[in-house]
């Protein structure tokens, strides 16, 4: 037993060393964090949002039995039990009254310009005929019109809100109407009075037919998470290789015997990068390809098809070009820093402790973006994702399909201010000392851990 | 200051390599502590002394890989210092226990380096010396991975001595070889001394320094302790082999501190 207790204390001490714990204890928070972001969207999800009710006047329904069915009363039962304690009913139904177009039916530009002072990303139109058609008994109108806004994962929310309010209206209604008797002809009417399929959504300033913004959230989901996913998968692989072949370097002293020919400390250090990087690239290329087929496979039988070309959130050329200088420029970031963390591994086994922080920066960034994305992201978020360098191919994807380039060209700028940093430090640590005595042999090391 | 420079340029004559008060401190570790030493040209010049005596410092200093606390080196007449790009091309190191691109054959290593130094055909003639002197047969062509540590041996001093350097700087050259090997590789760098190459080595094999060098420099403590001719040191010591000399210089060291 004293052998095994042996053993394992030897063991636990070799691989329980400061930097594991350290990046043990630094993805606890890390999740922690990602945790209260998740919790705090599907919180936002939980609330009701506000929603819009256009033209609610005409909502008001004489019932057969001579009473009344009003839609906007209606609407108010349903949100009644889920409104926070302190706050106004007004604050989650506002009204607002259409302007017509002149060739008479309903301006949307002006619509959502109402809808954003009001706060609100969705409403239902009432039509001038609403009532007189359910008098008639015809099926009454009722269009939902959304504003689509790009954010994360739960922030696709309030289309489906929206889609259940109508739902429940129509039945409220189909209850109100169904005091009266009727006949076997009339019973399509009676149980659905209302027609909930009339749907449409403003993107970028285009009014589209028949689109929730929750499909399209969908399908633009389905197209930005392939990138972050990629993005973290070539970076934990490409620096895992850097930092794995500077530790082999070292072990077998190919680095030291490098240092001393007649070769540029930039020369060796940039062509490491560029060699690392276009394997990244290729890595990268190849991912993408079989991973949008994976993606194709399982999101085209949930999207109902949006074409995003059709919306104007499609890719052209050029952003593909955008994305690529931007996936590139990304892995020389990465690699940079893998140089710089490199220099420190002793070995090949230290070497693999020391790609922990690269792979933490990449998965901070893709977390986010697949949650809450950058738009959805508050300031705070978005400076800590502008910061680490990896996030801004993920970023450029959504950006570029909201043409957003401002964004993706500070990101390359950024980008490629990180990696020239990254390579001069490297460079500065290829001509110190610490490349070949690693840090136990560096003074503030040595003030720090007192040893010598 | 003209007498200076006219000794310099004496110096540069006749000196492949002169340290000059040579300090390194690690933080606040002095790990080599004034030293001074010079080394002719075409000599083969041992360092020898304990494990972590500081002579894989002093060679690396000499490699330009470690920066100079305080003190010079001069490498023919450059500056290690403030020239390190003039003294990387004339120099070849060779760390202890190194090690090749373990993924490429030996060809291929010695093809890579050469590249380095010259290109067309005088880097395949290069390339070609290199394969001469690591003498590996067919084995030339199978990976470094695969090499015994005595051919890995072979193959990296052909890397060091096949861009013709005018100094050879090799750290522990024999160290965990066997007999047969350990004597091959002693009569490789014989011959490259022959061939006019500086040889400035370090070992603990006292005899094999004895066999191989023109003088000796012990070191123990960071300091240097003697110099001279492995015959002058074993007579002022009234002793048969190194060992003993620097046993007793050691003893000596010790006693005066």
């Amino acid at each position: 037993m004293s052998d095994l207790t042996n053993i394992v204390r030897k063991e636990l001490k070799e691989l329980l060393t400061p930097g594991s714990v350290i990046s043990v204890v630094f993805m606890m928070v890390l999740f922690a964090m990602l945790g209260g972001l998740i919790g705090g969207e599907v919180e936002k999800a939980k609330v009701l949002p506000a929603i819009s009710i256009v033209d609610g006047g005409n909502g008001e329904v004489t019932l057969p039995d001579g009473g009344t069915w009003s839609l906007e009363k209606s609407v108010e039962s349903i949100y009644l039990p889920s409104i926070p304690e302190g706050a106004s009913i007004s604050d989650f139904i506002i009204e607002l009254t259409s302007k017509k177009t002149a060739g008479g039916s309903i301006d949307y530009a002006d619509l959502q310009s109402q809808m954003k002072a009001a706060g609100t990303a969705c409403a239902m139109i009432v039509p001038q005929n609403f009532a007189e058609s359910i008098s008639g008994k015809t099926q009454a109108g009722l269009e939902q019109f959304y504003i689509y806004e790009p954010t994360g994962m739960f922030g696709t929310a309030p289309s489906s809100v929206a889609a259940t309010i109508a739902a429940s209206l129509n039945s409220m209604l189909s209850r109100a109407l169904l005091t009266e008797e009727f006949g076997p002809e009339d019973y399509s009417f009676y149980i659905n009075p209302i027609d909930t399929g009339s749907i449409g959504t403003m993107v970028n300033g285009n009014y589209v037919k028949d689109v929730t913004p929750g499909a399209i959230a969908n399908q633009v989901s389905s197209q930005t998470m392939l990138v972050p996913m990629v993005i973290m998968i070539i970076i934990m692989m490409v620096g895992s290789i850097v930092i794995s072949s500077m530790g082999s370097e070292k072990e077998n002293k190919t680095l030291e015997t490098l240092l001393t020919m007649p070769i540029r400390r930039t020369t060796i250090v940039t062509g490491k990068i560029i060699a690392a990087a276009l394997v990244g690239l290729i890595y990268g290329l190849a991912y993408m390809f079989g991973m949008s087929f994976y993606m194709n496979a399982l999101t085209s039988e949930i999207t109902s098809g949006v074409s995003l070309e059709s919306i104007g959130l499609g890719l052209g050329l050029q952003d593909y070009a955008f994305l690529m200088v931007s996936m590139f420029l990304s892995i020389i970031c990465a690699l940079g820093l893998c140089m710089i963390l490199g220099a420190f591994a002793k070995n090949n086994k230290s070497a693999q402790t020391m790609t922990l922080p690269i792979s933490i920066l990449a998965m901070i960034p893709m977390f986010i973006i697949m949650f809450s994305g950058w738009y959805g992201s508050s300031a705070l978020v978005q400076a800590l994702l502008f910061v680490i360098p990896f996030s801004h191919p993920m970023i450029a994807v959504e950006a570029l399909m909201y043409n957003d380039y401002m964004l993706v060209i500070s990101g390359i700028g950024y980008m490629a201010v990180f990696a020239a940093a990254a390579i001069l430090v490297t460079v500065r640590l290829y001509n110190s000392d610490i490349l070949v005595t690693g840090l136990g042999q560096n003074g503030f090391v040595q003030k720090l851990t007192g040893r010598k | 200051m003209d007498n200076g420079t006219d000794a310099a340029e004496g110096r540069q004559s006749e000196y492949a390599l002169v340290l000059d008060g040579v300090r390194k401190s690690y933080g606040n570790r002095e790990a080599v502590h004034g030293i001074s030493l010079a080394v002719r040209k075409g000599e083969v010049f041992g360092l020898i002394g304990h494990n972590g005596a500081g002579k894989t410092t002093t060679l690396r200093m000499i490699s330009t890989i470690l920066r100079i606390t305080s003190g010079s080196i001069q490498v023919c007449g450059y500056d290690v210092a403030t020239e390190p790009d003039k003294v990387r091309e004339i120099i070849s190191y060779l760390p202890e226990d190194a090690g090749a691109y373990k993924d490429l054959t030996g060809r291929a290593y010695l093809d890579f380096i050469s590249k380095f130094y010259t290109s067309g055909e005088a880097q395949k003639e290069m390339c070609g010396r290199g394969m001469e002197i690591a003498d590996l047969g067919e084995r030339i062509d199978s990976k470094v991975d695969t090499y015994s540590k005595g051919m890995m041996r072979r193959l990296l001093i052909a890397r060091a001595v096949m861009p013709s350097p005018k100094l050879a700087i090799m750290d522990e050259v024999t160290s965990g070889l066997d007999v047969i090997n350990a004597y091959e590789i002693r009569e490789l760098i014989r011959d490259i001394a022959n061939s006019g190459v500086t040889v400035v080595m370090s070992s603990h094999n006292m005899f094999e320094v004895d066999m191989l060098c023109d003088r000796v420099a012990m070191m123990d403590h960071g300091n240097i302790i003697l110099m001279g001719t492995p015959e002058e040191l074993k007579q002022k010591y009234n002793a048969e082999n190194l060992e003993e000399v620097f046993v007793k210089a050691v003893k000596n060291n010790e006693r005066s501190h």
